[in-house]
């Protein structure tokens, strides 16, 4: 099947369907992941540098929502 | 933990007497002295030597060979016969199956340990395999697949069409080789690890770190223009905002392929744990009444597993697609409801 590339309908088939869901758990699962990345992150450098009120790990675990829900509100309004 | 044992317990000895569950559970951890926590982990983490399994006392085992390096003693390499139960070897002995030595010098681990035994017969596997189906295309060119060749052309196919075409577009051919690669390793060493005996080599987060990096590699020297200026020039976004937009879109970068190192590890590991669970159970209750439950129970984790293979690889290969297909990407789709939809600068999809 060498046949160029032509453009599908998203929900012709049930390949199209499994394809959805993988990529949205995908989402999900990038979203749970760059908060707690960036949550980590703020906890080791609060750690490293001894500090008294845990500024990173506030500050870096906002950051991570924000990215996070920016990340998901891109990623399902350019739909497929 | 004790208390959802004993609930469990309960509930599996309805008919038996009330006190009797409680000397069972004791029995059972104590007296026996079968740690299930300990089995699972030790299933599930890699070892010096493969552990078939034990009749009684006589233990079934494959010794593999250790090779270490010191600073100032240079490589030893033996049989990891000589480090079992204990033992000490060159100045070498095992603690909770990591090589530590004895004068407390750093050790470099180079042995073949059962992960890398596996992954090398998994390597020879899947050669032989593909370089047989292979062979059927150099022979048989476009005529009907024969054989194997009939069995994984419609995989491919399906990786090709379904997989590469719609999630990176024209430019899909060459990253063909990584995308096939990737799948068929992963379906592959899945399946291993739930044969018996089997190695959790997909489920060792240093295997999937390696794969995700090899994505990221791949996604990154594959990018493009667009992708970098959608990094640090977000087409619709004011110039005030970009301090915050700039990290955010390099937390994405980073992210993407740890979300894929997590989910492989996590899942694969996670059905190891459930099923070996359930097994355990039969130890733990010391009663054979439990075992056509906690079997049934395992049977369908086991099968739910052997879906799980091929949907891991399915979902780790498609995102990797996704991620390169968003780095080849040229831009001529407007991205709409993020801005930019005022014609005035070309917006790009990520």
């Amino acid at each position: 099947m060498a046949s160029p590339l032509k453009p599908t309908d998203p929900h012709d088939n049930n390949s199209d369907r499994l394809r959805t869901v993988a990529r949205y758990s995908g989402i999900g699962a990038q979203m749970a992941a760059t908060i707690g990345l960036s949550t980590w992150a703020g906890y080791w450098l609060d750690k490293h540098y001894a500090t008294q009120t845990p500024w990173f790990t506030l500050g870096l675990m906002l950051l991570g929502t924000f990215a996070a829900l920016y990340n998901v509100i891109r990623a399902v309004s350019k739909g497929e | 933990m004790k208390r959802l044992l004993f609930a469990l317990l309960c509930l599996f000895s309805l008919t038996a007497r009330a006190s009797e569950p409680v000397a069972t559970t004791a029995d059972a951890t104590e007296a026996e002295g079968f740690q299930p926590g300990e089995m699972i982990l030790h299933h599930i983490g890699d070892s010096h030597e493969w552990h078939w399994f034990s009749l009684g006392e006589d233990h079934y085992t494959t010794y593999l060979p250790v090779l270490a390096y010191r600073a100032g003693h240079g490589v030893s390499a033996f049989s990891s016969r000589e480090l079992a139960e204990g033992k000490t070897y060159d100045g070498l002995k095992l603690e909770h199956e990591h090589l530590v030595s004895e004068d407390g010098a750093k050790v470099y681990d180079f042995s073949i340990t059962k992960n890398v035994a596996s992954l090398i017969l998994s390597a020879a596997v899947l050669l032989l395999v593909f370089t047989a189906v292979a062979r059927g295309y150099a022979k048989r060119g476009t005529e009907a697949p024969r054989g194997i060749q009939s069995f994984f052309e419609p995989i491919i196919v399906f990786v090709r069409d379904e997989v590469a075409k719609k999630s990176i577009g024209p430019k899909y051919e060459r990253y063909m080789p990584y995308l096939l690669t990737v799948f068929f390793f992963i379906w592959f060493n899945n399946l291993m690890g739930l044969m018996p005996g089997g190695a959790n080599l997909t489920g060792n987060i240093a295997v999937t770190m390696t794969l995700a990096i090899i994505t990221l590699l791949i996604t990154l020297f594959s990018s493009n223009k667009n992708y970098w200026a959608h990094i640090f020039a977000t087409p619709g976004v004011p110039k005030a905002l970009l301090p915050i937009m700039i990290p955010v879109e390099l937390i994405g970068v980073f992210v993407k392929p740890f979300s894929l190192m997590v989910r492989l590890f996590a899942n694969i590991t996670a059905g190891h744990i459930v099923t070996l669970s359930f097994i355990a159970l039969i130890f733990i209750f010391r009663n054979i009444g439990v075992a056509p439950v906690t079997l049934a129970f395992g049977l369908f984790i086991f099968f739910l597993e052997l879906l799980v293979a091929i949907l891991q690889a399915y979902i780790f290969t498609l995102l990797t697609a996704m991620y390169i297909g968003g780095a080849v990407e040229e831009h001529h789709d407007a991205d709409y409801q993020m801005g930019g939809g005022d014609g005035a600068t070309p917006a790009q999809v990520h």
